[in-house]
């Protein structure tokens, strides 16, 4: 392990001085044969301006992020000089990873013979070249880069940044109002000013987690991380992201996300002043297919945010985290994450028997220019591989971007100021659909257990993976960790409900009635607490205060027929077999194929007969 | 920092026409082709009056200069007793049209000069955009160089700046103290390679 980090950390540092050499070399001492290329004019026609019209111009145009256009020789030649200087220093095009085994899409790194390029052609003093050399300049679509949206959401309230300060974090809600699942296979972020967005991501909250944030309906809300509550497994295993310059990412067929109705999409924005006070109106616009889902990515999650403690002044401060893969899969895109301190991001893959490859490697890791990188060709990982994550935090004075001046002692956390140490990882499971389903299975249960040795204080983690226990029938499993999680959040509505419902299957009903008396003094209109108690209750034989528990969960949700059997089944248990026939029938208006409702209908009806008689 | 100090003292002994241009007196040939945006010549050491000039090179299209136009201002009030803050458009192509239309996006109060022909550029010895130069009442050059170190490079700012080099000059020059530094290298937009 120790050995495994040192060898890594020495690649970091060879890297980097390769990249060095390799630049001053094309300044001081020319390759052999080059003493003629050198001397030969570069000019804009026939050498930079293919590289401009394909690296500069998608951002260096009216409406984009870029701020001044690079479109022709005059834009071009007036920076010349800045060009050379800022390429030589990959400051631009912005891109992160350093060049590796496997391609990214829409990769924006130049070559060494590009960078040399700018260089000459500014030392020569930016010559135009003949007119017949000169390619055709680049053509973009103007407005929605896919197309007309089907659906196109508007921010309800636009956010006004201040003209002066400091980078600022903004999140709209989207609801999204549609009457039948859709979905989803691309969503095209327009960001509003792209000057001022430096990136910006979109979230699924079917429960509506993030309305809680707003100080009224529709205003926004700030903060850097979102976190959005789910009660499912349904993952949010699609990454919707956009940077300047990026095309909107077209999930391949297949692979849609479901929309339900009432989900509501927030988008999270990244934005610096410009030094006028902006306007900031996003809107999203999202492309259905007819196409159902038939491949459920997952998103792994390497995370080590309790590792971080950076002290001030360290400039080298590492944390890892590795992960074994339990089935095979298909690695689509990854997502390094760090804030203000991240220095050098990498992440690896060991599969069995082989060496530790890099799926990507950042050397000098920028905020600014974060992204999501898909790669060009899915990435093969077997069962048994070994993802890592290595992650390099400097807490120095160093470090222009530290918020801190002097450094002070950083923990991990969600705010601008915190830290995170993050890896998200797309992945596909290989098979057929029920093969792929049980991957998915195995990989939640291991990132949960993994979430567990690495902090048994993690609520979600506790939480998910007895659900998962449950789901497969290791109910004594499941309890042990429930337990957990209402350990940790003792009047936590959904896990004292979720405990109730494990004991009651587990034959603990007064244990039951306990947790779910908890679940409703937290949540008093919690549904399924009311619904479970009723039945915990029952089965003890206390129906009269069952049914007034079944009447709750009848008022809370009218439309739920099996609420409605079981009211009528303790209203019969309490002699009131009129009422019982009454709630009977409505279960089976609503689910006709209730059979539960039926047998009780029958027998209701059987002795209302023999009453008559 | 003294001895870089020293280091920028002896370059400038060495390339005398910068260091000449920066010991020019208030009075002679006012700096040819430097207006204001109605195109009247103007000199801005008869305008300033005594006071210390403040020289901020700025253009329209740079996305640094523009963040720091809240800060720039901030800056010409908080000193206004004792500095005359100028505006600097240095770019040849940007008109006066398009110069007004910028200082009211970015809510600049300043007076603002066109040098299309560089000669404060020349004299101030700025190299990119922003950059400030200080002048006694006199003419001389007392300080050249980036603000404050709000930028550590491009793309790179700190959450905000740490040291205020700008402000350290004038408070100098207002209290009649050697200026510490003469120069500290800006992060900013090239100046036009063809001004």
């Amino acid at each position: 392990m120790n050995a495994g980090r040192f060898s890594w950390y020495l690649v970091g540092i060879v890297a980097l001085g390769l990249a060095f050499g390799s630049i001053a070399r094309v300044e001081t001492s020319p390759p052999k044969g080059a003493k003629t290329e050198s001397a030969r004019q570069v000019t804009f026609n026939r050498d930079i301006a293919p590289i401009v019209f394909k690296y500069c111009s998608p951002c260096h145009r009216a409406g984009e992020a870029g701020p001044f256009p690079l479109l022709n020789y005059e834009d071009t030649a007036k920076f010349a000089r800045q060009i050379a200087y800022i390429t030589e220093r990959r400051i631009m095009p912005p891109w992160l990873p350093a060049p590796g085994e496997f391609h990214f899409q829409g990769e924006m790194r130049l070559s060494e013979e590009q960078i040399a390029l700018f260089q000459r052609w500014a030392e020569q003093g930016a010559p135009r070249g003949v007119a017949a050399d000169l390619p055709l300049p680049p053509k973009f679509i103007t407005g929605w880069q896919l197309g007309k949206p089907d659906l196109i959401l508007h921010a309800n309230v636009p956010y006004t940044l201040s003209a002066g300060g400091s980078d600022n974090y903004w999140n709209f809600i989207f609801p999204t109002q549609l009457s039948v699942p859709h979905w989803i296979k691309s969503i095209e972020i327009r960001p509003g000013e792209k000057r001022v967005v430096h990136h910006a991501n979109i979230y699924l909250d079917r429960l509506h987690s993030s309305r809680a944030q707003e100080k009224s309906p529709g205003a926004g809300f700030p903060g850097m991380e979102l976190r959005i509550e789910s009660e499912s497994f349904d993952p949010d295993s699609h990454l919707f992201f956009w940077k300047p310059g990026s095309v909107p990412h077209e999930e391949p067929p297949g692979m849609a996300l479901r929309l339900d109705p009432g989900d509501d999409l927030v988008l999270n924005t990244h934005l610096q002043p410009s030094g006028k006070s902006e306007l900031i109106e996003p809107s999203i616009g999202l492309y259905f297919t007819d196409q159902p889902a038939t491949k459920f990515p997952i998103l792994v999650e390497l995370q080590n945010d309790a590792a971080l403690d950076i002290p001030p002044g360290v400039a080298d401060f590492q944390v890892n985290d590795t992960f074994t893969l339990p089935a095979d899969v298909d690695l689509l895109a990854i997502y390094p994450h760090a804030h203000y301190l991240g220095k050098v991001l990498r992440a690896t893959a060991r599969v069995p028997g082989s060496a530790a490859r890099d799926l990507i490697f950042i050397p000098r890791w920028n905020l600014n220019w974060q992204s999501v990188f898909y790669y060009a060709e899915p990435v093969f990982l077997p069962k048994g591989t070994v993802v890592s994550m290595q992650y390099v935090y400097d807490n120095s004075e160093g470090n222009p971007a530290n918020p801190f001046r002097p450094p002070q002692r950083v923990l991990g956390g969600n705010r601008t100021t915190d830290e995170m140490a993050h890896l998200w990882m797309q992945v596909l499971p290989r098979g057929t659909p029920a093969e792929q389903e049980d991957a998915r299975r195995l990989i939640q249960e291991a990132l949960s257990r993994h979430d567990i040795d690495r902090s048994p204080a993690n609520f979600e983690a506790q939480y998910n993976l007895a659900a998962m226990l449950q789901a497969r029938g290791e109910v004594a499993e499941a309890l042990e960790h429930y337990r957990a999680a209402v350990r940790l959040r003792p009047d936590d509505a959904i896990a004292n409900n979720a405990l109730g419902g494990a004991l009651l299957a587990a034959g603990d009903p007064a244990g039951a009635v306990t947790a779910l008396k908890t679940a409703i003094a937290a949540k008093p209109d919690y549904f399924p607490a009311h619904y479970n108690l009723g039945n915990a209750l029952a089965t003890i034989g206390r129906f009269p205060e069952a049914l007034e528990e079944f009447r709750t969960a009848v008022r809370l949700n009218p439309k739920d027929s099996m609420a409605h059997t079981n009211l009528g089944a303790a209203l019969a248990e309490t002699g009131d077999l009129s009422g019982a026939k009454e709630h009977l029938e409505e279960a089976l208006k609503l689910e006709p194929q209730n059979a539960l409702a039926q047998e009780n209908l029958a027998e209701v009806n059987k002795q209302l007969a023999s009453k008559e008689k | 920092m003294f001895v870089e100090s020293r280091q920028n003292w002896r370059i400038c002994l060495l390339l005398a026409m910068v260091c000449f241009s920066s010991y020019r007196v208030a009075g002679q040939t006012p700096y040819k082709g430097v207006t204001n945006l109605d195109g009247h010549a103007v000199d801005p050491f008869q305008r300033a009056a005594g006071k210390i000039v403040v020289l901020i090179f700025v253009r329209t299209d740079c996305p640094i200069s523009n963040r720091y136009s809240p800060r720039i201002q901030e800056m010409s009030a908080q000193f206004s007793k004792s500095a005359e803050f100028f505006l600097v458009y240095p770019v040849r192509t940007e008109s006066s049209e398009q110069i007004r239309k910028h200082m009211k996006e970015y809510g600049y109060r300043l007076q603002a000069l066109r040098d299309p022909e560089g000669r404060l550029v020349h004299a101030a010895a700025v190299k990119v955009t922003p950059e400030s130069a200080v002048f006694s009442a006199t003419g001389q050059l007392l300080y050249h160089g980036r603000i404050d170190d709000w930028y550590a490079e491009f793309g790179r700012a700190r959450p905000a700046p740490t040291t205020h080099e700008l402000s350290s000059a004038i408070e100098a020059a207002t209290a009649g103290k050697p200026v510490p530094i003469l120069n500290v290298p800006a992060v900013g937009c090239f100046l036009p390679d063809t001004p």
